[in-house]
């Protein structure tokens, strides 16, 4: 605490100490959850984009499909159903953290690190099925 | 410390909100990604996938689906837009365009839900 009258001559401390600072496994499981999340709404255009031909004529649907199995198709699908893996599984461990489940530092850790292992997997399946 | 720029006590709703529209798109969310793998792997034809599409439990649940994730996305980008985006000035015009960016899109989803099969 600052004494009465004094002046401050530092500036305000910086919280997290950045110095010190080093990764965690749930900050990592964290920022993952934005970044799936940022991919899943520029997916939500192409999702769209691709409904609408689906829905057009015969032409249009086969022209979307065509799309879809397309080099650059494929991999929008790849990047989309791995965000979307991890994004629901890390949404239910955030939902039940919320809820009060698993907020030991240990569980917080491990449920983070069977979340990024599923995304993982999700990842290998859908590479696996698309190529 | 000075205070930040912006509207006290709304932090809760956003919050609430966030976690209503997860509950909803957890349950939502694996109907469409099941459509695009059935129609991916050549499983629905055009024909399977309009029968599935022109049912009113399919345009219910796709308007639910729209509304979730519109919400959900909103309050996602815009919490990462106060975190990440230092000026306010910035920031307000950001989220100001990413409402009506996603206002309009959702209607036009909505509408096409709604158009199809007629």
């Amino acid at each position: 605490m600052q004494q009465k009258g004094s002046r401050r001559t530092h500036p305000m401390p910086l919280s997290p100490r950045l110095s010190v600072y080093r990764w965690h496994i749930p900050m990592i499981a964290s920022l993952a959850h934005r970044a799936s999340g940022m991919a899943l709404i520029l997916f939500v255009p192409f999702y769209l984009w691709a409904l609408h031909g689906m829905t057009g004529t015969p032409e249009d649907f086969d022209q979307a499909l065509n799309l879809l199995h397309s080099p650059v198709g494929r991999l929008v699908l790849w990047i989309a159903g791995t965000a979307l893996v991890y994004h629901f599984c890390n949404g239910i461990r955030f939902l039940a953290l919320d809820a009060g489940w698993g907020e030991s530092q240990q569980m917080m850790r491990l449920s983070a690190r069977v979340v990024l292992l599923v995304a993982l997997f999700a990842a290998l399946l859908f590479g696996w099925l698309l190529w | 410390m000075k205070k930040d720029t912006g509207t006290a006590h709304n932090g809760l709703s956003d919050w609430y909100w966030q976690r209503l529209t997860a509950l909803l798109l957890l349950v939502i969310i694996p109907l469409p990604f099941l459509l695009l793998c059935g129609v991916y792997s050549g499983v629905l034809n055009q024909f399977a996938l309009l029968d599935l599409l022109d049912h009113f439990l399919s345009r219910l649940f796709h308007t639910l689906l729209i509304v979730a994730i519109v919400v959900h996305a909103y309050i996602g980008l815009k919490v990462i837009l106060e975190d990440y985006v230092r000026s306010p000035m910035l920031r307000v015009a950001l989220i100001g365009a990413m409402l009506v960016t996603m206002s309009a899109a959702g209607i036009w989803w909505l509408a096409l839900v709604w158009a199809w099969g007629g």
